[in-house]
């Protein structure tokens, strides 16, 4: 019973981190046209800066040193989270401000690829994002003070001041409410007239520059939101899995999301929710259905990537609008909105 | 001074990189898109040459002609199924990429499920194998060479002036130059554009395959090569401008000795680089070609850099 409990858990937690990344995809592409084939950067922002400040920067509280940190970090992590869970108040405070941070350090870098993303045609954007996304890994797995290279490093929880089921409650449980924040938020975002403006700047870039409006700046800040959401989902993995390794950060995250975007449908938010749905339930049933499958001589996860990959071509080839079409804004009269 | 391995070295690096390049422009300029599915070619090159090898006993550098064939119909197959109906459609660059990425992870996904089965049947490992030990050695100048630098260098030159004879000497190359050129006015003069387009895909294929036998040669082999070549693939074909096939095999070449020469110098003393960031060194000229010169060698105007350069 326990069991399909933490299952239920573990599957909402994960699927907390994924609607916000299809989420923020939807913003950037959906509704502003930006093809971002590089999410997993700024995903790898949050969750780097994450692994590499939380344990540092509570050591020295924690009295824990930090001498010889790149082997020892994973020592150095369960230390401070004994001492993380004596103090409730503070680890709250360390989680808020980490997540702040890790939003912070996303949009920064949304800001930076900014620059390539307003002036490039999407053929030279989608190569440019995939390569900065590898050079971050590269960085990552070379460069020990950052996350301890290739061994990775342990997150310390600030979860710990629970007991046993009730942890897994209260984290999946305020990882589900963040992400129905961002929903909330980015929903809020796209019947706003800004919103407006980004379907206008997406669907004809001409007119919308020709009534005054101005596209660069438009397209800038929807990158940064996105990638500020990114870089959130990637703080909230973090101290998730409790561990961050460079090769977490590999290119086909972002060819997840972009197959839950299109599953459920370019242009909304609720498309983006089923999108992930799916696309999450599929994967579980096929990580359990492989303890039940024997004598297969290879990984059946390569299957399930087959599955994704003819899915999707599928689905561009004979619904391109995903299950759930964009629908065209709600217009009101103008007697009508003079009523209300 | 730099040692002759180093360059030999680079001078091998550099042939796959540009047989590599040659094929992604051939794709590029037929649908304007970038094939994200390029790279695991080379793959599938390297896992039939590994196979004719285990299961036949065939020689590598026999499996050529083989490899041309399988990845030129991989290729041809995935143009036919993929972007072909996709492109008749009007599916836009975004959708055709999006196309290409998942066509990318049937295939690897694909070429891992092949090596699993390959390998319970064999018993042995089926990734990060090399060919080197099967390689020949080939005196010259009092030197050892290996026979995979001449092999390579002789194919790129052959394939180059092959292409060259092809694209301006034949019919079907004008035809193709002119249909790659115009495509709707070169089918209203009875042109047939999709004989054209499907050749080009199963040329880049094909010599995406040839990369793929000498390529274990060089390094140690998996399905994953396929991804790490793609990256430095867009650098040489940006580098050579995208859209011009001489560009492309220049493009290569300077890629190739960028990272060999330039890791070699920065993990010297005075800087002392880890070697591991050498994938890096092809991402950063990526970014580098795209700041400065974002149309490619082929566009840079010659006579204005030199005299920006006497000013």
């Amino acid at each position: 019973m326990i069991d399909i409990l933490r299952l239920l858990l573990d599957f909402v937690a994960l699927y907390s981190i994924y609607l916000i990344l299809s989420v923020s995809l939807n913003l950037e592409y959906g509704y502003t046209g930006i093809p971002n084939f590089g999410k997993v950067l700024f995903f790898a922002g949050g969750a780097f800066v994450v692994g590499a400040v939380t344990a540092r920067m509570l050591a020295p509280l924690a009295g824990v040193s930090l001498a010889d940190y790149k082997l020892r970090n994973v020592v150095v992590s369960s230390q401070v989270t004994s001492f993380l869970s004596s103090n409730p108040l503070l680890s709250m405070g360390v989680l808020f401000s980490m997540l702040v941070l890790g939003a912070l350090v996303g949009a920064i870098l949304g800001w930076i690829a900014s620059y390539p993303a307003i002036r490039l045609r999407e053929d030279y954007l989608g190569m440019t994002l995939v390569v900065a996304g590898e050079i971050m890994r590269r960085i990552a797995l070379n460069y020990d003070p950052l996350i301890c290279g290739t061994l990775g490093v342990a997150v310390p929880s600030p979860y710990s001041f629970l007991r046993g089921i009730t942890l897994d409650v209260f984290r999946t449980g305020f990882m589900f409410g963040v992400a129905m924040l961002v929903w909330y938020l980015a929903e809020r975002l796209a019947h706003s007239p800004f919103g407006r403006l980004l379907r206008a700047v997406r669907d004809n870039e001409l007119a919308a520059e020709a009534l005054g409006k101005d596209v660069v700046k438009v397209r800038a800040i929807a990158l940064v939101v996105g990638s500020g959401m990114a870089g959130l989902a990637g703080a909230l993995y973090a101290f998730y899995t409790g561990v961050v390794h460079p090769n977490d950060c590999v290119p086909i995250r972002t060819f997840v999301v972009w197959v839950m975007v299109i599953i459920g449908g370019a242009g909304n938010n609720t498309g983006a929710a089923l999108g992930s749905l799916i696309y999450l339930g599929v994967e579980k049933i096929i990580a359990i259905a492989k303890y039940y499958v024997h004598g297969i001589p290879f990984e059946i996860n390569y299957v399930s990537y087959i599955a994704l990959g003819i899915a999707l071509i599928l689905l561009l080839m004979f619904k391109p609008e995903g299950l759930v079409p964009e629908r065209p804004p709600q217009i009101r009269s103008r007697s009508e909105a003079g009523e209300s | 001074m730099l040692p002759v391995e180093v360059i030999i070295d680079a001078i091998t690096f550099s042939n796959l990189l540009a047989l590599l390049a040659l094929g992604l422009t051939l794709t590029y300029l037929t649908l304007k898109v970038p094939n994200f599915a390029h790279g695991d070619l080379v793959a599938a090159g390297v896992y039939v040459a590994f196979s004719l090898h285990k299961l036949c006993g065939i020689h590598p550098y026999l499996a050529i002609p083989v490899a041309f064939l399988v990845c030129g119909a991989i290729s041809l197959a995935s143009y036919l199924l993929v972007y072909r109906p996709l492109w008749r459609r009007g599916a836009g660059i975004v959708t055709l990429m999006i196309a290409s990425i998942a066509v990318e992870i049937v295939l690897r996904s694909g070429l891992h499920i092949y090596a699993d089965v390959l390998s319970s049947h064999l018993k042995t490992f089926t990734r990060g194998f090399s060919f080197a030990w099967l390689d020949w050695s080939v005196e010259m100048y009092g030197r050892t060479l290996t026979f995979v630098v001449i092999a390579s260098t002789c194919t790129l030159m052959a394939v180059t002036i092959s292409l060259y004879l092809f694209l301006s000497k034949t019919r079907f190359g004008t035809a193709m130059r002119a249909a790659i050129e115009n495509p709707s006015l070169a089918s209203s003069l009875g042109i047939n554009v999709d004989l054209v387009y499907a050749v080009s895909w199963f040329l880049a294929g094909a010599l995406a395959g040839v990369a793929g036998v000498f390529l274990p040669f060089r390094m140690p082999s998996d399905p994953e090569v396929g991804w790490e070549m793609l990256l430095r693939t867009f650098t040489a074909s940006i580098l050579g401008g995208l859209e011009s096939l001489m560009g492309a095999i220049l493009g290569g070449l300077l890629t190739g000795f960028a990272e060999v020469l330039g890791i070699y110098v920065l993990s010297k003393p005075p800087v002392s680089l880890s070697t591991a960031y050498r994938p890096a060194i092809s991402c950063a000229l990526f970014i580098m070609v795209l700041l400065v010169a974002p149309g490619g060698i082929t566009s840079l105007d010659w006579r204005r850099v030199l005299r920006w350069r006497r000013k």
